[in-house]
């Protein structure tokens, strides 16, 4: 048996090979199968099983530092390890709380009739296979050694999520399945091209070494070798690419419309977890590129989209209409905190945008469970239509609402505050006082219209009949996930601090 | 040595090869008729297997004869029936209108491609390697077909002739990889390929479902999201 599996190349532990597997089966189980129950019971079993060898990936990368199998095609080192838990973490808070949005959904027969009683199964079916392979290709990028592997993977994730986007089959959710679809599409294309020129690079440098020769590993500790023109082109195709698919501004139009679209746990999933694979991609190339080129160029080219995104969330957010919209904004926002982060540079930086990263992973799928809870409440999701009182009508979510609200924006004692000034600091220490102080204009102001949309929202008389909300799959994980949140302003756990310690320590640039 | 063999007799094939492909990606841009553009792209790919082929014979690079192989199957022989069934199916009436007149787009094209020579010059200049160094005079044109291409993306309103842009374009990816390494890693090719066709198959899917609800495949109707 041993000797089959090291013929296999399975010589390590298998922990990463595992991680795969989990959605993989799940979701060919999912394929098959014919009862809502079982589906149900799938999904969240692969969710808790991903979770838990998630964290076992965790704690071996934490005891060795590094984690391979398959002769070195899988690869995971501390930022690898953050990245998938986080996923993993994501995959699990959306588990139950979808088992319920969706049965809410079927309730209130969104999926057609009840003589129609088949048709709400091919669209759980639909639900349940896809938001699997979703979690796999998440997986994938993260502890692919091979960067074109790593762009296949990325691409899947917006292959595997089209069709959720597309759940509802209105003419708005294909309109923004389209655009998904196409600025996805060309984004990607563009960081292809940067993949192929790194190649190429790489090709030169050390010869026909065809198969190792993409592993991120061994370009880095040859980037210094590069030509600097190529890597330049490289770099700015790779970051308008994977900047597309983090929804970096001015490539972020499919984002408001594809998260507003979505099934609430989809759209959580998106925005919370893929946002972190393509912030990957992009920081594993600024790894390489800043090894080539120092860290004048990237880090420009960053703080200046990272900004620029900023900068584009605030006009949206302020005037909003839709609150499925604002998150989305919000998202943007975010994404362009954590590149500016990763411009700032230094030893903080780094360390801040990885914070970022974790902080916000928790925090944003609360926001989409009660922009959902509401929104199947309401039945729409417009800011002005509701006339307020969501405190009366929904005695969970509504309270939980503006607690995340608070939370996202950045408000002490919540732990995004931390992140943000850990970031502000970095930027003090890199000597860029202006863009810094327009940083800090544009949170005050993003908090200012937020907050105004979401107490606008929740507090107010009551408007309608009580809900005493029963559906236990939909308020249990935004209690529990609440309390996440509130404890993570107080208290990070140890392990998980010396990850994004770890995760950063790859980032930092040591001149 | 029969004259086949000869390095320069393919260096020369290869540019021909090459050549046609840009004046396929130009009269692209440059017709109408939807069917004629999906035989183009068509032609275009199995050039480009050609092209493939020819220097993986030169250069001794066995992975190339792979990346011919699929190249030819999926998108010179599966993709185009595809489309064409699609277009059978939705019983398309009228065919391309670009936002852009023709002359106009053609002459875009032209500077695109000026363009192209000028970014490719740097990466050009250094000294060739593998057995020939066959295929480096490709690297413009696969610049200019990325290019073209996504002015095509922009020009166009239909949601199917859009897909064949993206296609095209891709189809420069595959012409910068092959000419500036002789082609990605195995498992990478095959995942790219992999990635193309199930991107196809989606968007194919999408396209059908737009022009059953708006009984139109023009994405400039696609506006009712906004802010």
């Amino acid at each position: 048996m041993s000797a089959v599996l090291a013929g296999l190349g399975v010589d390590r532990p298998m922990t990463i090979l595992l991680l795969l597997l989990i959605p993989l089966v799940a979701s060919g189980l999912t394929a098959v199968t014919r009862s809502r129950r079982m589906m149900e019971s799938i999904h969240l079993l692969s969710a808790l099983a991903a979770f838990g060898t998630a964290i076992l990936l965790a704690a071996e990368v934490l005891a060795n530092g590094e984690s391979s199998s398959w002769s070195g095609y899988l690869y995971a080192d501390s930022l690898s390890a953050l990245v998938v838990l986080l996923a993993a973490f994501v995959y699990l808070v959306c588990a139950p709380y979808s088992i319920g949005y969706l049965r809410t959904d079927e309730r209130n027969q969104v999926f057609g009739s009840e003589e129609n009683g088949n048709m709400s199964l091919v669209k759980l079916r639909k639900y349940y296979t896809l938001t699997p392979l979703l979690a796999f290709s998440m997986f994938l990028v993260a502890v692919a050694s091979n960067l074109g592997v790593m762009w296949v993977a990325l691409e899947g994730t917006t292959l595997a999520s089209i069709f959720l986007v597309t759940f509802y089959g209105r003419p708005t959710s294909l309109e923004a399945a389209w655009k998904y679809a196409m600025i996805g599409g060309v984004g990607l294309s563009m960081a292809l091209f940067g993949t192929i020129l790194t190649y190429y690079e790489v090709h030169q440098a050390l010869g026909a070494e065809s198969l190792t020769a993409l592993s991120w590993q061994v370009i880095t500790s040859h980037a210094a070798k590069f030509d600097h023109t190529v890597m330049r082109l490289a770099f700015i195709l790779i970051l308008l690419g994977y900047g597309t698919k983090a929804g970096l501004a001015p490539m972020h139009t499919w984002k408001p419309d594809a998260y507003s679209e979505a099934p609430a746990p989809v759209a959580a999933l998106l925005s919370a977890a893929v946002l972190n694979s393509a912030m990957y991609a992009l920081a594993r190339f600024y790894v390489i590129t800043v090894r080539c080129l120092g860290p004048s160029f990237p880090s420009q080219l960053l703080i200046l989209f990272g900004l620029l995104s900023i900068g584009i969330a605030v006009p949206f957010i302020l005037v909003q209409r839709s609150y499925r919209r604002l998150l989305a904004y919000s998202s943007i926002d975010h994404g362009g905190i954590m590149v500016l982060a990763l411009g700032f540079g230094g030893v903080l930086g780094p360390l801040g945008m990885m914070l970022h990263m974790t902080f916000h992973s928790v925090t944003k799928p609360l926001l989409f469970f009660c922009a959902g809870n509401a929104q199947q409440r309401t039945g729409h999701d417009s800011l002005r239509k509701t006339a307020g009182g969501l405190l009366h009508t929904l005695p969970v979510s509504g309270p939980v609402f503006l607690l995340a609200a608070l939370a996202v924006t950045g408000t002490p004692p919540f732990s995004l505050f931390q992140s943000e000034f850990l970031i502000l600091r970095a930027g003090f220490s890199a000597h860029h006082e202006g863009w810094t102080a327009l940083f800090v204009a544009m949170l005050v102001a993003i908090f200012g219209g937020f907050f105004y949309h979401i107490s606008q929202l929740v507090l107010g008389p009551p408007n309608g009949p009580p809900d005493t909300e029963t559906c236990k799959w939909k308020t249990y994980p935004v209690i529990g996930l609440a309390a996440v949140v509130v404890l993570m302003g107080f208290w990070l756990p140890g392990p998980v601090y010396a990850l994004v310690k770890g995760a950063a320590q790859i980032l930092t640039v040591h001149p | 040595m029969f004259f086949w063999q000869d390095p320069q007799f393919g260096d020369r094939m290869i540019t021909l090869m090459a050549a046609l492909v840009l004046v396929l990606q130009i009269m692209m841009v440059g017709q109408r008729w939807l069917v004629t553009n999906i035989r183009a792209f068509a032609l275009q790919s199995l050039l480009l297997a050609g092209i493939s082929c020819t220097i993986a014979y030169f250069n001794d690079a066995r992975d190339l004869y792979i990346a011919a192989a699929l190249m030819l199957l999926l998108k010179a022989l599966l993709l185009p029936v595809m489309l064409r069934r699609l277009v059978a199916r939705i019983e398309i009436r009228r065919e391309i209108e670009p936002l852009v007149n023709v002359p106009l787009s053609v002459l875009i094209s032209g500077l695109l491609t000026l363009l192209a020579y000028v970014v490719a010059e740097p990466l050009q200049a250094r000294p060739a390697m593998g057995a020939a160094g066959l295929g480096r005079n490709t690297l413009p044109v696969a610049i200019a077909l990325f290019l073209i291409g996504f002015f095509m993306m922009i020009n166009r309103r239909k949601a199917l002739t859009q897909v064949l842009a993206l296609l095209s374009l891709e189809n420069g990816l595959f012409l910068a990889a092959i000419s500036l390494t002789y082609g990605m890693p195995m498992i990478v090719e095959v995942g790219i390929f992999f990635d193309v066709l199930v991107a196809v198959m989606i968007l194919a899917i999408l396209v059908y479902r737009i022009r059953e609800t708006f009984d139109s495949m023009d994405v400039s109707r696609l506006s009712r999201l906004r802010g």
